[in-house]
């Protein structure tokens, strides 16, 4: 576990590193095909790509400053290789290999979910410092995220899956079959996911753009970010419960 | 190739105890944040500048200057637009932009002088004192000594698929993008079977041989960590005073 | 003596060892039985796949304990069984190190490194300073203490991770292929290292592939499929040309001749070995040595006053003039870090001159575009891992010629070309899975695909046995001999004799000698300059006064009978 944690994590940082150089919002976030790592490591290696690409992230970030932005940035990863498996696995026994239009929508839809939580989690983390909008760095996240993910990552998979099951690799052979969970956990805590991402994105965007306020936060700060960052907590709050219950 | 910014210089700072160089950095970050007014954020630069002269950490400025600038415009731009509303310039949002844009520049050098001055190793062992749990702790560790070998090996891959005509710099978005797949798997098929052979390698070394674990690396903290401490614990207040008193704030403009 | 061996008669007893891999059909070890008497030295050596690696696997526990198998008979270290053992538990006991140097290091720092295993088996921190200092003296880093080790020889780094294992004072060692990765120099250091810990009694098990290596040792071992095929004194050994043959070992070239000329008991030392000879009267018969002139094709490639400055300032290659023939046949040698690489992926566009220029038929290289280059001058990585992808063999091969935009029936025929050329048939296979020759030769036939008329190949034996080896190399010759200009970057000296028309040796970045093989074997500086001694059948020529490249050479000047 230490080992493969070390390794995902060391990838990320390392293919993160060369695209220091062409960010897309300078010392905060860059154009990242690295972004596929967390992704495919996740159905590969489960909680040790969860905690890698954690780390990996602000492994990248030795490399070209750090700052505040990095808790954030160190949850939204971890989020970010947590969703996948997590919700993949809760939902179906299948291999996360895009065999079959059924399989490849899931696969996307997964996908979208995690690129989403991270995507949110960001924007909303640098809006609260006041570092930069949400509805800048919230939706160019999600956008890098995406297509990365949409591009890339079932690529990989294809290739990689079967390799890695063959070498013993993936991480149900290190930590032995999950424990079965009741249907109705499985389905609660999917959907609680789905919905927290989706209300959270969707109120960063429109509290930021100022065209609304949650009532529960209805400050007047001058750069709104107590108005997102208290806004956005209860929504984000129902999809960390989701994962909870998976 | 030099990837760290790590610099091996025997400077007093880089002697500090780790806990004292976080401590250091944490109250920088805190104090960055208490006013928003540019003129007051000078100080607080001033001071980073000075400790970067004394920890030899100029030439890592240098080396990333390009950021600085970049965080800089690219900070006034978006608030200057963004400030509240999408795509409308605002008085208001060019001001709170600048205070974004020294802080960020600001928040940029103390990661800078933290880093210049701290091995990874030190993190860590600030760190596990902290309370992070050791594995934790060696999984940092060994992810950073880690990373110079793949970028070697990413590197390597990317003249190999060149030599097999592969072009990365054309195309649009998504060609460019799928042309990582031959750079990606050899590296991380690489990566895997590097995997056994350092858990292998790990067990061989004694981790989990079952004994109980010492600890060498004890640092003492020194009369510079005291001095260190003080500029510290000045500077935070210094700064919730200005911010108790109302004098950083900008006010909200609608 | 100084370390716990005082007392025990035996180091390492193998009785009957049997193991056979989780859902493996075949065994990989089978009824083992030998002994090492404590303070010796033990060389294993045998084919790819013939136990070598488990057998040290097993001494460790790492089988069973990390590779599950089902393990029979019985292992003793210091006369005590190990069954039932954590990996952990024994590294006081049995320390191993593993060709991958990279995969053994953990730290950013070498105090930190030795430090790591100290910690973990609970040694006291008043003792650690101790511990390391002499754990890198040991190893000759003293000195080195507070480095990074990125910044360290690959020979440097394998040496602080034996330190590593070092300083937990284990009385035996397992070294596994650990100088396989190494150039000239690094491996001397490692070995003059091992040298020095055998002179203080530890006792040492090495695998290696290199007789030269076996020629010291108490006991050698020949395996073979999972068994013991000989063992005993190596002088013994060796002199079995054809045991070790069947092994897939490398005779020395001193037992080849001798077994040529049909004498008994060679001995391992080339002086001696000449002496017995001259005292036979076998002297050789040359009057005229025939001069392996480079082949007198046009020039293909011509490069004039290159020179490379990296990024960092760091000058690379200075004043470089070369001219390169079609159908020629050359070694580029040099020690780590005189520019054979860097020369080498000028090329083909790789790496692009500060100073001079390189033309491919009078053409710029800097002007071409990359898949009419990619099409002219191919170029095999060291690693073959750094390249393959794909997931069967045909869709790895087919890669390039797609790349250059090649219609799907050329596509096609190309990739059956390619994989005839290196004899792999299974087309269907996943590269993952090959064994390493098969995947070289897989990423040779990805490159043979784009009909290149120059190929480059960076070490293209290293790792690989005896038996691969010789498969490469008979690649490369057909290849050659079907008119393909063949450029290798080499540290093996037997390869460059036998194979090589032409010696380019570089030094500090310059050319130090550009010329015939024989004049190049004949000057020993030269040779020690790029870090190897000539072949054993050229220096054992050398005493008779010729200068032969290979051991059919030699006798064929001594003649038979003579």
């Amino acid at each position: 576990m230490v080992v493969l944690t070390a390794i995902c994590a060391a990838l990320y940082a390392a293919i993160l590193i060369p695209f220091k150089v062409v960010p897309l919002i300078p010392g905060i976030t860059e154009f990242r095909p690295a972004n596929a790592i967390p992704v495919v490591c996740s159905f590969l290696f489960g909680p040790a790509a969860a905690w890698g690409s954690a780390l990996g992230n602000l492994i990248g970030d030795f490399f070209g400053g750090l700052g505040p932005g990095d808790l954030f940035g160190f949850l939204a990863n971890l989020l970010y290789g947590l969703v996948p498996y997590a919700v993949w696995e809760a939902v179906t026994d299948a291999p996360p290999v895009p065999e079959g239009p059924l399989a490849s929508l899931g696969l996307l839809l997964v996908m979208g979910v995690a690129a989403m939580l991270c995507a949110t989690v960001v924007g909303w983390g640098l809006h609260l410092l006041g570092f930069h909008p949400f509805t800048v760095l919230g939706t160019v996240v999600l956008m890098n995220n995406l297509v990365v993910a949409v591009v890339l990552a079932p690529f990989l998979l294809a290739v990689l899956y079967p390799r890695v099951r063959r070498a013993r690799l993936l991480y149900r052979d290190l930590l032995g079959p999950r424990r079965p969970l009741p249907r109705w956990r499985a389905a609660l805590g999917a959907t609680l996911v789905l919905v927290g991402t989706c209300t959270a994105f969707a109120a960063g965007e429109l509290i930021a753009g100022g065209r609304w306020v949650a009532p529960w936060a209805a400050y007047e700060t001058a750069s709104r970010r107590l108005e997102v960052g208290l806004g956005l907590l209860p929504l984000l709050g129902l999809a960390i419960v989701g994962l909870a219950l998976l | 190739m030099a990837l760290t910014l790590y610099v091996a210089a025997p400077t007093p700072l880089h002697r500090l105890h780790p806990v004292t160089k976080l401590g250091l950095l944490a109250a920088f970050v805190v104090a960055a944040f208490m006013v928003d007014r540019p003129l007051l954020l000078v100080p607080l630069a001033a001071v980073i500048a000075v400790l970067m002269v004394l920890a030899r950490a100029l030439p890592n400025v240098r080396r990333l200057r390009v950021m600085f600038l970049l965080v800089f415009f690219f900070t006034l731009v978006v608030w200057t637009f963004f400030y509240q509303s999408v795509l409308v310039p605002t008085y208001g949002g060019f001001l709170y932009g600048l205070s974004t844009a020294i802080r960020l520049d600001t928040f940029l050098a103390t990661g800078i002088l933290f880093l210049s001055t701290t091995r990874v190793e030190e993190v860590a062992y600030a760190l596990g004192r902290l309370g992070l749990p050791y594995t934790m702790g060696f999984t940092l560790t060994l992810a950073f000594r880690l990373v110079p070998v793949f970028f070697d090996a990413a590197l390597s891959v990317v003249q190999a698929q060149r030599c097999r005509g592969l072009e990365f710099g054309r195309g649009g978005v998504v060609a460019r993008l799928r042309r990582f797949v031959p750079v990606i798997v050899p590296v991380l098929i690489g990566a895997l079977r590097r995997a056994d052979r350092m858990a292998m390698a790990l067990e061989l070394r004694g981790f989990n041989s079952g004994r109980p674990r010492t600890t060498y690396l004890r640092a003492r903290a020194g009369a510079a960590d005291v001095l260190a401490g003080t500029l510290a614990v000045a500077t935070v207040a210094t700064y919730v005073v200005l911010w108790a008193a109302g004098i950083g704030t900008l006010a909200a403009h609608p | 003596m100084t370390r716990a061996t005082a007392g025990v008669a035996s180091a390492v007893t193998v009785r009957d060892l049997g193991c056979t891999y989780a859902g493996a059909t075949r065994p990989a070890l089978d009824g083992l039985t030998c002994e090492l008497p404590a303070g010796g030295l033990a060389v294993v050596m045998g084919a790819t796949g013939a136990g070598k690696s488990t057998l040290a696997r097993c001494l460790t526990r790492l089988v069973p304990c990390f590779l599950p198998a089902d393990l029979r008979g019985e292992i003793r270290l210091l006369g005590q069984p190990i069954d039932g053992a954590r990996v952990g538990a024994l590294a006081g006991t049995i320390g191993m190190v593993f060709q991958d140097f990279e995969a053994q290091l953990f730290s950013t720092d070498v105090t930190q490194e030795i430090v790591f295993g100290l910690e973990h088996t609970g040694v006291a921190p008043d003792q650690i300073p101790e511990r390391v200092t002499r754990a890198l003296a040991a190893v000759g880093l003293a000195g080195f203490e507070g480095r990074d080790p990125t910044t360290l020889s690959g020979g440097e780094k394998q040496r602080l991770a034996i330190a590593g294992l070092l300083a937990l004072r284990p009385p035996i060692m397992v070294l596994d292929e650990p100088t396989t990765d190494l150039d000239p120099t690094g491996r001397a250091e490692v070995f003059d290292v091992l040298g020095r810990l055998r002179a203080e009694g530890l006792s040492l098990v090495l695998i290696e592939h290199d007789t030269a290596a076996a020629a010291a040792a108490d006991l050698l071992v020949l395996l073979r499929d999972g068994r013991i095929a000989a063992s005993g004194a190596p002088a013994r050994l060796l002199a079995d040309v054809d045991a070790c043959l069947a092994a897939g070992v490398r005779p020395p070239d001193v037992c080849r001749v001798f077994a040529m000329l049909g004498l008994v008991e060679p001995p391992l030392d080339v002086t001696a070995a000449a002496e017995r000879l001259r005292a036979r009267g076998l002297v050789p018969r040359v009057s005229d040595e025939p001069v392996s002139r480079p082949a007198a094709g046009s020039a293909i490639i011509e490069m004039r006053g290159l020179g490379h400055r990296y990024p960092d300032g760091r000058r690379a290659l200075a004043d470089v003039s070369l001219s390169i023939g079609r159908g020629e046949f050359i070694a580029l040698v040099g020690p780590n870090g005189s520019g054979k690489t860097t020369l080498a992926k000028h090329l083909n566009g790789l790496l692009a001159p500060t100073e001079g220029r390189v033309t491919l038929e009078g053409r710029d290289v800097a002007g071409l575009p990359l898949e009419t280059l990619a099409q002219r001058v191919g170029y095999v990585f060291q690693d073959p891992d750094h390249q393959l992808f794909a997931a069967t063999v045909a869709e790895e091969v087919a890669f390039g010629p797609q790349n250059v935009g090649l219609p799907a029936a050329e596509v096609e025929a190309r990739v059956a070309e390619a994989l005839a050329a290196v004899e792999l048939r299974e087309r269907d296979a996943d590269p993952f899975l090959l064994d390493k020759g098969a995947r070289q030769r897989l990423a040779v036939a990805a490159i043979l695909a784009l009909r290149p008329d120059v190929l480059v190949l960076d070490e293209p034996t290293t790792g690989l046995d005896f038996r691969e080896q010789e498969r490469m190399l008979d690649l490369l010759d057909r290849l050659h001999a079907a008119g393909r200009t063949v450029i290798i970057i080499t540290h093996t000296p037997w390869v460059i004799a036998e194979h090589a028309r032409r010696v380019v040796l570089l030094k500090g970045g310059r050319i130090r000698y550009d010329g015939p093989l024989r004049p190049f074997f004949a000057d020993e500086g030269l040779a020690a300059e790029a870090a190897f001694r000539p072949p054993e059948v050229t220096r054992l020529g050398r005493l008779l006064g010729c200068t032969p490249l290979s051991v059919a050479e030699l006798v064929a000047w001594i003649g038979r009978g003579a």
